[in-house]
């Protein structure tokens, strides 16, 4: 459904993305990470052909959003962090003048967008009027207008008191499962994504850092739970044998560069040492997150590799 | 399509109230200016000038004349002023607003969200010249009485007078010209307004340019090539008032004005065509 195929955004002299490869397939829900300024808003402009690339390549819907914009753009959705409209026109007129720049839309199909996203009885009343949540149903309305098959959400949870979060969230689900949309989420609120979205993206300075399920996310690529006859002594042997790079407690245990758990249980087992269970550490997707943000870009990349590698053999216990 | 997103454009151009204020300003001002010749010795040196070429002063001050008079300077200062604003508004304070990232969210092009923009400012400038006429002639008829048309504008040397029927006709033709005034200027604000920028830099740098084009046409080192100037072509409208109309200097002015403008409007186009929009 979008396709990003090595793209580069320089505003001057600052990168904003930086060879960026994204691939969002049809019917998926799928999550853009990044701190503030990673290039998470610049990725999505260029989705909508608002942002032009410096190189590379941009199709949605198959098609290429500089030369077919038109056409790309006919069945999608966008909401953005602080939804504006003409606040001293009513809620009904802002959705008249907006599908207007889509296709001619009939009152009736108005009338029903309008009902879906709840905002029936208060469609007359001027915009200014509005609560925040207001404003984020009508942002909805307006972006559910063309019938899409794309939604694009920059931060829609962003100001969302948590009722107007938890309503958010089951909107989307809504919209994925009766809808059957694509949703491609870019948002902060990582526990969010975690809940709805089935693959991720985490963007750093304009860098891909990680692309993968969220599963594979929550699964630590490096750090293993051992559980063994004796704790510290496997420990001091697998820290003395250099297979692991580092240890927490007497249970977690970080594997060396290029080490895999068989190593570590072959040693033990070798050395006498009984091994009852060795186990992939799930971590939660702010964990996970901030490694990545902690991390130089290059370990970033690796840990991108190691969890792209961790896709292939997930069977993590022996 | 096209229809719809103009009546769409001027529904939310005329539903903000910022774009009534040019024309409370003319009910005022035209309002006060006629009050001012009524009630004071305005029209004195007018009635002289009358009397000594021999015409009947009460002929002359008459709706007509103190209509076309209340022109010159709402022509001058305030109509440029009010259609820059709008100008200016048109694409920067949709961008300043961050509407202008919803519009371009959906698949319409940038070349005809500007052309709509632009035909709805042409619109704008089309009413409010109108108004400008109507309150003209409205306000002098409730203290004036119907009458001919006095005109003496020395800058562009015309003295001259109609009798009513021709009169009207001239103020007419006169108002049609100052649309081309009133679009120009709207136009260049609408180019500044393509470019990244606020609003209010929009308008100023439009009134910036008019004023300075104005300064240096009556700078006399530039008289000779006065013929390059903007603001040259803007007076257009004054040269409807002379006897006989001078033809072929409108028909050269309003070329020069469509070139002005077509270039203000390709320049705004092609600024706003490789431009970022973003949050």
């Amino acid at each position: 459904m979008i396709e990003l195929r090595d793209v580069t955004k320089r505003f001057g002299r600052r990168l904003a993305v930086d060879r960026l490869t994204l691939t969002v397939p049809a019917g998926e829900i799928f999550g853009l990470l990044g701190h503030n300024g990673a290039g998470k808003s610049t990725a999505i402009g260029m989705m909508l052909g608002q942002v032009w690339p410096t190189a590379g390549k941009v199709l949605v819907r198959s098609q290429d959003v500089m030369s077919h914009r038109g056409r790309a753009l006919e069945r999608v959705g966008a909401i953005f962090e602080t939804p504006a409209f003409y606040d001293y026109l009513s809620g009904w007129s802002n959705l008249v003048i907006l599908a207007s720049y889509t296709a001619r839309t009939s009152s009736r199909r108005i009338k029903e967008v309008i009902d879906w996203v709840g905002l029936t009885g208060r469609e007359h009343t001027a915009v200014r009027t509005y609560s925040h949540g207001m404003r984020a149903r009508l942002a909805l309305a307006q972006a559910l207008l063309p019938q899409p098959e794309l939604l694009l959400l920059d931060e829609p949870g962003e100001g969302l008191d948590p009722e107007g979060i938890h309503e958010m969230r089951q909107t989307i689900l809504r919209l994925h499962r009766e809808l059957g949309l694509t949703i491609l989420l870019s948002s902060h609120l990582l526990n969010e994504v975690q809940q709805l979205c089935k693959r991720i993206a985490v963007i750093r300075q304009g860098r891909k850092v990680f692309e993968g399920a969220v599963s594979d996310a929550c699964r630590s690529p490096r750090w293993y739970r051992l559980a063994t006859g004796d704790s510290n002594g496997a420990i001091e042997l697998l820290r003395s044998a250099r297979l692991i790079a580092n240890a927490n407690g007497e249970r977690l245990i970080e594997l060396a560069d290029g080490v895999g758990p068989d190593s570590v249980v072959r040693l033990l087992v070798k050395s006498g040492i009984a091994v009852y269970e060795i186990t992939r550490e799930e971590q939660t997707l702010e964990a996970f997150y901030l490694s990545l943000m902690r991390d130089d870009p290059q370990r970033a990349d690796k840990n991108q590799s190691e969890a792209a590698c961790s896709c292939g053999s997930k069977s993590g216990a022996t | 399509m096209f229809m719809l997103q103009l009546r769409n454009e001027l529904w939310k151009l005329f539903g903000k109230k910022r774009t009534y204020i040019g024309f409370v300003m003319f009910l005022l001002s035209q309002n006060v200016i006629a009050l001012v010749f009524k009630y004071t010795h305005a029209s004195r040196p007018m009635e002289r000038m009358l009397e000594s070429s021999g015409n009947l002063a009460d002929q002359y001050i008459s709706t007509l004349t103190i209509a076309t008079i209340m022109l010159v300077p709402a022509a001058v200062f305030l109509l440029p002023l009010y259609v820059a604003l709008i100008g200016g508004d048109l694409v920067a304070k949709e961008a300043e607003d961050g509407t202008l990232r919803m519009i371009l969210s959906r698949p319409v092009s940038r070349v005809r969200l500007l052309l709509v923009k632009w035909l709805a400012g042409a619109i704008f400038s089309i009413a409010l010249v109108a108004m400008l006429g109507v309150f003209g002639l409205v306000f002098s008829r409730l203290h004036f009485p119907w009458g001919g048309l006095f005109v003496w504008m020395p800058e562009q040397s015309i003295l001259s007078l109609f009798d009513p029927g021709a009169g009207l006709g001239r103020y007419l033709i006169g108002h049609a010209m100052l649309v081309t005034e009133a679009c120009s200027i709207m136009c260049l604000a609408f180019m500044f307004s393509c470019f990244n920028m606020k609003p209010a830099a929009a308008t100023i740098l439009a009134l910036s340019f008019v004023f300075v084009s104005f300064i240096m046409e009556h700078i006399p080192f530039f008289k000779e090539y006065q013929n390059w100037f903007f603001t040259y072509h803007l007076h257009l409208w004054q040269l409807v008032f002379a006897e006989p109309i001078p033809w072929w200097r409108v028909a050269q002015s309003l070329s020069l004005l469509a070139g002005f403008n077509a270039t203000f409007l390709a320049v705004g186009i092609t600024a706003f065509q490789v431009r970022d929009i973003k949050s």
